[in-house]
């Protein structure tokens, strides 16, 4: 009782200590409710969420068959448990061996899934779309960024000259290029360059180009890393008798990794929500499908609840990221050094 | 008694007419402590940094356990004495990212292409000779600096070396965790080990050093046993630096 009373009379004291003071907190409480009021009554009564509610499959799945629809929701789930099997699992030391290895078999295991064949009804990539067609560019880039930015940064840190330049020549040229240009050079440019007769598909363009865009990023947060370890560390590597190549894979990258672990998971949560410049270039992901949904005569206009459930959509998926990334940091922290 | 390190004239400049090693020579025996002892900036540490090739040198020759090495700096023979020989460093320089054991066993699993469970033996067995078996699962940093330093001298002898070196082993720890750290130095050294030691620990190389090497300014000024070396020093300079660490 007599904490809410000090907890009143320090609000008096904060807000309503004299004339003008009141004054001025009266009128911002007063525009402060009726925004709330407005957009409340607004969500509620005016807005019409049947363009939400009617379209879930297609903000899903895009526009895959109805009747294989499992499919992809197969994998979703399957990637939603293995989060909460990450975040929440015992700590059976198996199950922690192998979490790595499940995570980068989840892209194979949703390749299977969304292409078909070996049993499965086949289907190609342009009934992909919506939230897993989002996932899909996403992990998959990401996965085949992290070890091109590490050769890069790598063959950077090189005692090679001419390595040594190109890779910086390949980063800083990547890094001046706006994405979206990269992203319009994949899916414009490549089918030119490409010999008549090979085709490759206009999802694998789009990874393409997210890798060799985000590659560079990446190599430049884990130069920072390498750079930061000690060169006593080497030191004390070279006195074991470890040759260059083992003291680049046992010592040099897992450091460096640790290191550059919240740059990574920046880069990842910004490719995630880059992926939706490709709605621009025809890919139907989430953002594509929101804008083909808006297109349809029967729900035209109704931008405003299209794009705060896309936002809402686009934040969930976020924030999973971001927790298991803080979760992988964590865990990191116990076996780092305090040098 | 048959030579492990043999260096004849070993001269390394670092910019010129300002030399880090001027012409040192000197022989380290089987079995034998040698203690390096001289003031900062001496020399010390790039001696003995010279013997496993972590340094070049300019001029002279250097024999380690049969395998001669020059001013070329062969990496393939530098590699070769590696395989033989331990280091041990100020600052420990553990891999902060690996737990104790596979501190001491990326070495010879990698190195030596031993089995996981022959290497995690061997190393249970010298953590156990160290005192810190208890401590096989964790990290480096949840360790205490003489602990560390202990595991540091276990993942030199993990691969069986001929030779160890330390680089002023004590200088980064408490006063009060050197002793634990003498120790186990005093320890190998009555198995016989060969060992070469930068050290400022009078009390250690009066007991353990079968010789003592004083330089100065990248010259030996003297080499001489303890006895004579802590009571009767030939060289002016060395009594004056054995009078201020006295001081100390």
């Amino acid at each position: 009782m007599n904490l809410i009373i000090t907890f009143f009379i320090k609000l008096r004291k904060l807000f309503f200590s004299n004339v003008l003071n009141s004054i001025i907190s009266l009128i911002i409480i007063l525009i402060l409710f009726s925004i709330f009021f407005n957009i409340f009554g607004w969500l509620i009564f005016n807005a019409n969420w049947k363009v939400v509610t009617s379209n879930l499959p297609l903000y899903a799945f895009g526009s895959f068959p109805a009747n294989q629809q499992w499919r992809p929701a197969t994998w979703i789930i399957s990637l939603l448990t293995l989060s909460m099997l990450t975040l929440l699992g015992p700590e059976w030391k198996w199950l922690r061996k192998n979490l790595l290895l499940a995570w980068i078999s989840t892209v194979p295991f949703g390749l299977y899934l969304l292409y078909g064949g070996l049993g499965l009804l086949p289907i190609t990539s342009r009934h992909w779309g919506g939230l897993t067609l989002t996932i899909l560019l996403t992990l998959c880039s990401s996965l085949l960024s992290l070890p091109f930015g590490i050769v890069l940064a790598l063959c950077r840190q090189s005692s090679f000259p001419l390595v040594k330049k190109l890779s910086a020549i390949y980063i800083d040229s990547m890094r001046a290029i706006p994405l979206i240009s990269v992203l319009f050079f994949g899916q414009l440019l490549i089918p030119l360059f490409l010999p008549v007769g090979i085709e490759i598909d206009r999802v694998w363009r789009a990874v393409f180009a997210f890798t060799l865009f985000v590659s560079a990023y990446i190599a430049e947060d884990i130069r920072g890393g390498l750079q930061s370890i000690p060169s006593t560390q080497i030191e004390a590597a070279n006195s074991l008798g470890l040759n260059k190549y083992q003291i680049i894979k046992f010592i040099l990258i897992p450091q460096a990794l640790r290191i550059a672990l919240p740059a990574l998971t920046n880069q990842s949560i910004g490719l995630f929500q880059n992926t939706s410049l490709m709605a621009i270039l025809g890919l139907v992901e989430l953002l594509g499908i929101g804008r083909s949904i808006l297109a349809n005569p029967e729900f035209i206009g109704q931008y405003i609840e299209v794009y705060i459930w896309l936002a809402c959509l686009y934040w969930f998926v976020c924030t999973i990221m971001a927790v298991l990334a803080r979760h992988l940091e964590k865990r990191m922290l116990i076996n780092q050094a305090i040098v | 008694m048959e030579p492990i390190v043999i260096a004849k004239n070993i001269t390394k400049s670092y910019t010129k007419g300002l030399r880090a090693l001027d012409n040192v020579s000197l022989t380290v025996n089987q079995g034998k402590v040698l203690v390096v002892m001289g003031p900062s900036g001496s020399g010390k540490s790039t001696l003995i940094r010279t013997f496993n090739g972590l340094e070049s040198f300019d001029q002279g020759e250097l024999n380690v356990l049969g395998i001669k090495i020059n001013s070329t700096h062969d990496e393939r023979k530098i590699q070769k004495i590696r395989r033989k020989v331990g280091m041990v460093f100020q600052q420990f320089n553990l891999f902060p990212h690996l737990s104790i054991l596979e501190n001491i066993t990326l070495a010879p699993i990698n190195v030596q292409k031993r089995r996981q469970r022959e290497a995690n033996e061997y190393g249970m067995y010298l953590l156990n000779q160290m005192g810190i078996d208890s401590h096989a699962k964790k990290y480096p940093n949840q360790l205490s600096g003489g602990e560390q330093q202990r595991v540091a001298i276990a993942r030199a002898l993990a691969l069986k070396p001929k030779l160890l070196l330390f680089d002023e082993p004590t200088s980064a720890l408490d006063p009060e965790r050197i002793n634990e750290v003498l120790d186990a130095m005093r320890r190998l050294a009555q198995q016989g080990m060969t060992m070469v030691v930068v050290t400022h620990e009078i009390g250690f190389a009066k007991d353990v050093s079968d010789q003592v090497l004083f330089m100065d300014s990248g010259k030996v000024i003297e080499t001489s046993t303890p006895d004579i070396f802590f009571s009767n020093a030939k060289h002016e300079r060395s009594r004056k630096f054995l009078n201020q660490l006295d001081k100390h």
